[in-house]
């Protein structure tokens, strides 16, 4: 009876009581699988033990634990981080050639995804609040794909914005006998960014005047956002 | 010569060793209902008790069973290691008599269900054989031996060819 408790105990201390994991033990040897493989049916050995018991035991190529059909092909290696290398289970198996673990099948590279926006909250807040001033989110968006800063870029952007915008504003006012090539410079401004030659420059002296008032309607406009 | 006598086998593989410490251990934790096996140190050879489940022909009665494992388990296939040169068969676990009358046990003690020989996957354990096994004993539906219960026997003590005293599975695929 002495031996038996004692044998019971050491037997017992490899998992013991507590419920060990089992989520990563091989099916066949029942330790934590090496060079692991999962079958199709989804079920996880050690590529030694899998290769030996299909190829030198069994009398079919059926899955141990489910009985679906095994093909070498369509087994999936796992690769974690452990050293993929070494390959000390073959040894355990003495006398027995067992062939490299079938090798992972990767589809192409993914293609990059488009080019994106900055997907922080500053850049969508932005986005947000000129599609509700102009309509011009699309412009805007692109633009606001090159500038790195946040919050604090928006307010140079709105700037100019409301910079290039206004000389065609007015001359959409002065001129109506030529709205549309008026407003669609103003449009090009925008992108166009902080390209001065583009701005129609000082001829008017109320432009200033104009300038300021804008800027404060815009910083006005975009608080309120934020608001 | 007898069924229950242990011909020479080798020991236990490393990994055949590592595999039975692991399953001893959780059927001491979580032992298969209707089954007690006395632990020895003698990890290659397992006496588990069991008992009829209630409601059935075999209630109350307490077989023994005798679990003797190869030396690659849980890889050796049925028709490997033990018992070759004796019955051609590989047996790993057989009642030792007397054995219950049912139509799939031999008075020997041998126990004809496919898991123990060419269905059996090292995916199984001793704890799902003795779970089929009991689900053997209770679908019974009358107490008797084998047909061939007789012719059998008498061809396990005579050493004749496997190939004579082949298995058959007798209806157990339906
Ligand atoms: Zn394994
Ligand atoms: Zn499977």
């Amino acid at each position: 009876m002495e031996k038996g408790e004692s044998t019971s105990t050491s037997y017992s201390d490899t998992n013991g009581s507590n419920e060990p994991d089992h989520d990563f033990e091989c099916n066949i040897c029942f330790e934590l699988a090496q060079d692991p493989i999962v079958t199709l049916c989804g079920h996880l050995f050690c590529w030694p033990c899998l290769y030996r018991w299909l190829h030198h035991h069994s009398h079919s190529q059926e899955c141990p634990v489910c009985k679906a059909l095994v093909q070498d092909d369509k087994l999936v290696p796992l690769y974690g981080r452990g050293k993929n290398q070494t390959d000390p289970r073959t040894k355990r198996y003495p006398g027995m050639r067992i062939p490299n673990r079938p090798a992972g099948q990767r589809p192409e590279t993914a293609s990059p995804p488009p080019q994106q926006p900055q997907n922080d909250a500053a850049s969508n807040f932005f986005n947000y609040g000129i599609g509700l001033m102009g309509g011009f989110m699309p412009m805007a968006t692109t633009r606001i794909g090159n500038f790195s800063f946040g919050v604090g870029g928006l307010l140079p952007s709105l700037f100019n914005f409301q910079f290039h915008g206004f000389p065609d504003a007015a001359l959409y006012g002065t001129a109506p006998g030529y709205p549309f090539g008026g407003y669609h410079n103003g449009f090009r401004g925008v992108p166009g960014g902080n390209n001065e030659p583009t701005a129609p420059g000082g001829g008017h002296p109320s432009d200033a005047a104009l300038k300021n008032i804008l800027i404060v309607v815009g910083i006005c406009v975009f608080f309120f956002l934020l608001l | 010569m007898t069924s229950s006598s242990s011909p020479s086998r080798k020991a236990l593989s490393k990994i055949a060793c590592n595999r039975l410490q692991k399953e001893l251990s959780e059927w001491q934790v979580n032992p298969p209902t209707g089954f007690k096996h006395k632990v020895t140190d003698n990890l290659q050879k397992w006496i588990i008790e069991v008992t009829g489940a209630p409601g059935t022909l075999y209630a109350n009665e307490t077989y023994k069973l005798q679990v003797d494992f190869p030396e690659h388990y849980p890889m050796e296939s049925p028709q490997a290691t033990f018992l070759i040169s004796f019955f051609g068969i590989y047996i790993f676990v057989i009642f030792v008599p007397p054995a219950p009358l049912h139509p799939h046990i031999y008075s020997n003690g041998h126990i004809c269900l496919d898991i123990l020989y060419d269905s059996w996957s090292p995916a199984m354990t001793v704890s799902s054989v003795c779970i089929s096994i009991l689900s053997m004993l209770s679908s019974s539906p009358e107490k008797q031996r084998p047909a061939d219960n007789d012719r059998y026997v008498k061809n396990c003590k005579n050493g004749r060819s496997p190939k004579e005293t082949r298995w058959w599975f007798h209806d157990d695929k339906a």
